[in-house]
């Protein structure tokens, strides 16, 4: 008993020790920062020679960003609607291209470098200036009517987002590099025996797909939507960041109002996580149940 | 080795089967690497191809014209352009190994090891990767100068070390390595930091390679702590000198061709990094032993 006690605290001591450096840097340069802004947000903050004063609002900022910015509410609303469809997606397509390139094909390792090649083409300048030249759009599909057929055939209310998605093709192949990646490494683990064994037993693909293989990379869904969300919300595209950091050195605004504008957008991204999370578990759930019974 | 598989036969020769897979993989592919052929294209269109309306996609008569007026530029600031590419290389280097060690070290902890602070450092960690970063410029900047840190290289460097999103890949993968093969290890007489060596490095590896990809790039890319937190010329890193070259020629039609030009110089580094690092990236849990 003794000898265990010892143990554990040891165990506890070195994992303290070896988290250490990062709990420093975090607090000086992220929670500190960030407890400063929630801060400086029920604050109007002016940038003064004599260095920055701060008057008191309470909810002020707050009540400003819906019900006096016009554009604020608007672009946020924009945002989420063409961004929330891009998540699953981006999931099932990385997933899509995860499990073609764990295939034992000719070229495999030319292909997995290929597709994890977005991580140094979707950070940085390189995209600014792709986009600036539209290089992320597909001329095929407009140049073949297929935009006008969908809107032809479709409701307004349905046609709009699947443009979208269409037209964002290209962006949810670049961001779905490291999501490849972390499927890539959950399929490797799955024992090859299992997928002989489920053949030996006249398992289809599909049936061992759905049986072997999503159960199996199940818990890197979950990391993978994390990851997903986090990425599509904070890159520079996002509109309302822009207007945030426009809002950051505006006079009659400035950064305790950016502050309370950024705070609203991380709490409606937590929620966006939130609800997939939950979402996800409880299909987990009733999938485990369904399998019991 | 590398192509070995259990009992999966990597099949060095194309047949049949494998032409459903390439239906799908071959287009997706070309659109993977369309980007890159554009921007080299881009830096190598004369300048009235530049504004072609509509715009050709492959440059048709390639000139280095916009990357020699590029270097022109560059020749008459006071600063040699060596300089800040020293700066920026660096800073790379320090912000890259630095932070694999630190992230390293945190998501080993934070998945294998037993303390109660745990599973909550963890969370605060995702927590913040979610706000933006913009919002949190200036208290950083009133931290960087309270801790001395303005006209320092550790002004550049300390600031893009608390990398949330390196923390969480590598946690991410710490956790699929079993404890029994962690606590086998330790009977057998390992020490911890045999055990991080010899067991948790080759299998985070992927993750490793990764984080150091996109630690490069924060690092690489980097023009905000130049603007904010040095006043010093000298101090300033290659990114933000590029900027500076493109913007001093103004907006104008000549700018067009720098900025291409410019882009492409920054983004070479970065296919580099990614080339050296891809083969670490994919291919290393047929080694690992956990199937």
């Amino acid at each position: 008993m003794k000898m265990k006690m010892k143990k554990t605290k040891r165990e506890a001591m070195i994992g303290y020790m070896l988290i250490s450096p990062w709990v420093i840097g975090f607090l000086v340069f992220m929670a500190y920062p960030l407890f400063f802004s929630l801060y400086m947000s029920f604050n109007k903050v002016m940038i003064t020679p004599y260095g920055i004063e701060t008057h008191f609002l309470g909810w002020g900022n707050y009540k400003d960003a819906f019900l006096v910015d016009v554009d604020f509410t608007q672009k946020l609303f924009l945002f989420l609607k063409s961004n929330i469809l891009m998540i699953p997606i981006v999931i099932v397509f990385s997933l899509f291209v995860a499990l073609l390139i764990n295939q034992p094909i000719r070229g495999r390792n030319l292909f997995r470098a290929i597709f994890f090649l977005p991580v140094v083409i979707t950070s940085g300048e390189v995209v600014q200036e792709l986009f600036s030249q539209g290089a992320a759009t597909i001329p095929i599909v407009e140049k073949y009517g297929i935009i006008t057929m969908i809107q032809d055939n479709l409701s307004p209310g349905m046609a709009g987002p699947i443009i979208g998605i269409i037209n964002q093709f290209i962006l949810i192949l670049w961001y779905s590099g490291v999501q490849i990646l972390i499927f890539l490494a959950g399929l490797q683990k799955v024992n090859t025996q299992v997928y002989e064994a489920a053949a030996m037993d006249g398992a289809s693909p599909w049936v061992t797909f759905w049986k072997i293989t999503l159960p199996e990379v199940k818990p890197f869904i979950l990391v993978n939507l994390i990851y997903t969300i986090i990425d599509l919300f904070t890159n520079g595209f996002s509109d309302v960041i822009k207007l945030i950091q426009d809002n950051m050195f505006k006079a009659n605004t400035g950064f305790g109002y950016a502050s309370a504008l950024a705070w609203i957008y991380f709490t409606v991204i937590f929620a966006v996580l939130l609800i997939f999370v939950l979402f996800f578990r409880n299909k987990d759930q009733s999938i485990r149940a369904a399998r019991r019974s | 080795m590398a192509s070995f598989h259990g009992n999966k036969i990597n099949p060095s020769r194309f047949s049949l089967g494998q032409l459903k897979f390439f239906v799908f993989l071959v287009p997706l592919g070309i659109i993977m690497v369309l980007p890159i052929f554009f921007i080299f294209s881009q830096s190598l269109k004369p300048l009235d191809e530049l504004f072609l309306y509509p715009p050709t996609f492959l440059v048709q008569k390639p000139t280095f014209e916009n990357i020699g007026s590029l270097l022109t530029v560059a020749d008459i600031t006071r600063i040699p352009a060596t300089k800040y590419l020293f700066n920026s290389l660096m800073i790379t280097l320090f912000v890259v190994v630095l932070s694999l060690v630190i992230s390293a070290m945190t998501g080993y902890a934070l998945s294998k090891k037993q303390f109660r602070l745990r599973k909550v450092l963890f969370e605060v960690n995702t927590i913040a990767l979610m706000f933006v970063p913009a919002a949190v410029t200036i208290p950083r900047y009133l931290v960087v100068e309270k801790l001395g840190l303005i006209n320092t290289y550790m002004g550049h460097i300390l600031p893009l070390l608390a990398l949330p999103v390196g923390v969480f890949l590598i946690k991410q993968f710490v956790d699929q390595i079993p404890n029994e093969l962690i606590e086998a290890a330790q009977i057998d007489g390992a020490t911890d930091i045999t055990v991080f060596a010899k067991i948790v490095m080759p299998i985070i590896q992927p993750a490793m390679a990764t984080v150091a990809i996109l630690a490069f790039q924060a690092a690489w890319n980097n023009t905000e702590t130049s603007t904010l937190y040095m006043s010093q010329e000298t101090l300033k890193t290659f990114a933000f000198y590029m900027t500076t070259l493109t913007s001093t020629v103004g907006n104008n039609v000549a700018g067009q061709g720098m900025a291409a030009a410019a882009a492409l110089l920054m983004f070479v580094p970065n296919l580099i990094i990614f080339i050296f690092m891809q083969s670490r990236v994919m291919d290393t849990m047929a080694h690992s032993g956990i199937k």
